[in-house]
């Protein structure tokens, strides 16, 4: 490790954001899934580390009727695979966070961090863009509330600005007879990111979401896919429109894991198996 | 060296100033002054010289450097020792007692769960964790929890079987 880095970690969000704003070439670490390896393979040059882990409110794993789920930035990730009222309310969610990594990494892996790291093949992303996701920051200019789906700016990029630091996600209670599915391709499960992911849900009022990973510099929401889906009314007959329409809305590469054919096809499959399941129908 | 490299590279000392680290391993209190850079498996290895604990691919990937920390199985590899400020640490040196080993590892013996043995650390505990949080785990919630570590020996049906049979022994034994 070529880092040469002084160690601090806060009690408070005040102090985190302060020593963020002060200090130059600083990283948060939570649970350092993705931070550690990126110091292992010198890929960065960190000069402080801000580990916001003593901090009591990032801890957070809430779910109200008014605010619906709160995700503290410190919430590892096997706390929302354990967790009933995710299970029941997002299952989408649940199956994303169900998916992502290995056992033991999902044992220190923050959801917050899996969007901060804001790699294009996240797993946690899709489920959140289609549960209209909002990402709570603090900086030292304040707070400020970014809907998911405008928070990532490019591959490993996102709004956050110096000093800044995200809080949690809140999630909107989804209502009664809202569901949700999350489906993924991979080359190895445990090991591997997705080589597509693909969210899918039908919210009370009958109208779909979907939200990808894997096909663009950014995870997706499908917004305008969403719309025609919506104007034609979801059916099987829909539902194998939008198996051939989705490769228009997507921009996928070609890179160690896939070719982009195959993650448009596989876009296809997920895309259409998650709408079927949802209204019951067999494939 | 090539950044890729896989095999066990020492701590180097960052020369940045010592942070003072008390946390419990193996049931006894451990205070030392660690190197801010250091990583909670070099801690173990170099520190300690609690050598079990092995590093493979050194970025939590194949879990061979699993160890328990307040009850939840980690990849040691990729967690600073000052992350541990206070933590409960159980490595592989803590699963033997009185110079006898634990059933988990008698089952592993018996059901031939290893054969190179580099690996074999990261699953006992990765399982330890697990029965220590649910005694009668499901095929699917063991095959879950150890999809983590990695085996290039034993095509895993062993181990399989060993965890099962600690199941069965622990209940019996030690009414689990």
């Amino acid at each position: 490790m070529i880092s040469r880095f002084q160690y601090f970690k806060p009690h408070n969000l005040s102090d985190a954001v302060q020593y963020l704003e002060k200090e130059d070439n600083s990283y948060v670490l939570a649970g350092g899934t993705d931070l550690m390896i990126l110091l292992r393979r010198n890929l960065i040059n960190a000069e402080h580390i801000v580990d916001i882990k003593a901090i009591p409110e990032l801890s957070a794993l809430e779910y109200s009727n008014s605010t619906g789920l709160t995700i503290g930035a410190g919430v590892v990730v096997n706390r929302l695979v354990d967790s009933e009222i995710v299970k029941t309310n997002y299952p989408a969610l649940q199956q994303a966070a169900a998916s992502l990594a290995s056992f033991q990494l999902r044992n220190r892996a923050t959801a917050v961090g899996n969007i901060c790291n804001a790699s294009p093949g996240a797993d946690l992303p899709p489920s959140l863009l289609v549960y209209d996701a909002l990402v709570n920051i603090t900086g030292p200019h304040g707070d400020r509330q970014v809907p998911v789906d405008q928070f990532f700016t490019g591959v490993k990029r996102t709004v956050l600005q110096r000093g800044e630091l995200v809080v949690s996600l809140q999630l909107p209670e989804p209502g009664e007879g809202d569901r949700s599915i999350y489906l993924r391709q991979t080359r190895l499960r445990g090991h591997d990111l997705a080589t597509v992911g693909v969210a899918s849900r039908i919210k009370p009022n009958g109208k779909v979401a979907i939200g990808i990973c894997a096909v663009a510099p950014t995870p997706l929401r499908l917004f305008a896919l969403e719309d025609k889906i919506n104007e034609r009314g979801l059916n099987k007959e829909t539902i194998d429109w939008a198996g051939e329409e989705i490769n228009a809305h997507i921009r996928p590469i070609s890179d160690v894991r896939s070719s982009a054919l195959y993650r448009l096809q596989m876009a296809s499959v997920l895309l259409k198996r998650g709408l079927l399941n949802l209204i019951g129908e067999e494939e | 060296m090539d950044k890729d490299c896989s095999m066990y590279i020492e701590h180097v000392e960052s020369g940045k100033r010592k942070v003072t680290l008390s946390l419990t391993v193996n049931d006894r209190l451990v205070v030392r002054d660690v190197d801010p850079q250091m990583t909670l498996l070099h801690f173990l290895r170099d520190e300690l010289k609690l050598f079990g604990t092995k590093e493979a691919c050194g970025e939590g990937e194949c879990g061979a450097c699993t160890v328990i920390m307040n009850g939840k199985a980690v990849t040691s590899c990729i967690i600073l020792a000052i992350e541990a400020e206070g933590a409960q640490i159980t490595t592989v040196e803590g699963l033997a007692k009185d110079g006898k080993l634990s059933i988990l590892q008698e089952e592993f013996v018996s059901q031939d769960a290893l054969q190179c043995g580099f690996c074999t650390p990261g699953f006992l505990m990765s399982t330890r964790a697990l029965l220590d949080s649910n005694a009668d785990p499901s095929d699917e919630e063991i095959i879950e929890t150890l999809s983590g570590n990695l085996c290039r020996c034993t095509g895993y049906i062993p181990i399989l079987n060993a965890v099962k049979r600690t199941i069965e022994r622990e209940r019996k034994e030690l009414g689990r």
